[in-house]
């Protein structure tokens, strides 16, 4: 695998959606590659910031109430 | 300054492990005796309670949507109204929390957009790359450079994608959806999902690199 089919991979690498033998395939690259690995670590890193950033905070009481309201 | 915790994003990005695409249920769980509710349903929770589980997680996304909390209320509220009018849609043990995010997506598009959205093409526009700038013009590791950003500048880097780009990132990357389940939900080919999602990392690589830039934590002048 060369540093350009490794890129096109990384999403779905970073997001598990690779079969076991592509996520072999990226690996080892990763390994081999330290740019790609960096590139790897951004991404991964992006991702749960974003997943973190924006995954806070409740709904408000008084919404919780009414629809518990409305779905009774 | 933002801690992401090493274990924050376990269900949505730990690569290098077997995808568990067909075991996932989009929220992450398998509740025993939903799969197969008994006869009488004793064993399954009601369709309103499950519903129910799922307001936090819609409310965050409908406030992503909308960027407005009087409008987020509105959307999650009209959300659950129609979720109760075709609950006979709804397929016990299904996903969902996917299922209730199919529906506010289209009455976001309906209600707040006036209508289904067409795509968006932003050609030339966020290919920057934070990696190779910040490769280019600094020394501090990238990693770093994110863990300086406030965790509101990332919520509103998130807000201003263009809501094709957004609602791809608030399903893969914050509701730990599959490209799958995704494609669902948007009523789009995986591939599609998958360029929008490259796109919109893309452009939130940028927003947040010139977010750093502009509040001093990297200087383009290859000082930190």
């Amino acid at each position: 695998m060369n540093c350009r089919d490794c890129l096109e991979r990384l999403d779905q690498y970073v997001d598990r959606e690779l079969t076991d033998a592509e996520i072999e395939e990226v690996k080892r690259h990763l390994v081999e590659c330290p740019p790609c690995e960096d590139h790897f670590r951004l991404q991964v890193h992006l991702k749960r910031l974003v997943k973190v950033c924006c995954d806070q905070g409740a709904a408000p009481a008084h919404l919780r109430a009414r629809l518990r309201q409305i779905l009774s | 300054m933002v801690e992401v915790a090493e274990d924050a994003a376990e269900t949505t990005g730990a690569a290098g492990q077997v995808p568990d695409r067909l075991e996932r249920r989009g929220d992450g769980t398998r509740r025993p005796g939903q799969d197969q509710p008994g006869p009488g349903g004793a064993a399954s929770r009601g369709f309103a309670e499950e519903a129910i589980d799922h307001l936090d997680t819609l409310y965050r996304g409908a406030l992503r949507l909308t960027r407005d909390p009087v409008q987020a209320e509105d959307l999650v509220q009209d959300t659950y109204l129609r979720a109760l009018r075709y609950q006979s849609s709804y397929q016990a043990g299904t996903n969902m929390k996917a299922w209730l995010f199919a529906i506010m997506r289209n009455l976001f598009w309906d209600r707040f957009k006036g209508g289904r959205p067409e795509d968006v093409s932003l050609d030339g526009d966020g290919e920057v790359s934070l990696y190779d700038t910040l490769r280019d013009e600094t020394a501090m590791p990238e990693a770093e450079v994110l863990d300086r950003i406030a965790a509101d500048e990332v919520v509103r880097a998130v807000e201003r994608l263009p809501e094709l780009h957004r609602e791809v990132v608030l399903l893969v990357d914050v509701e730990g959806f599959s490209y799958r389940d995704a494609a669902e939900v948007l009523g789009v080919p995986i591939g599609t999902v998958m360029s929008r999602l490259h796109r919109a990392r893309r452009q939130l690589q940028k927003a947040l690199y010139e977010y750093a830039r502009e509040s001093g934590i990297v200087r383009a002048d290859g000082d930190r």
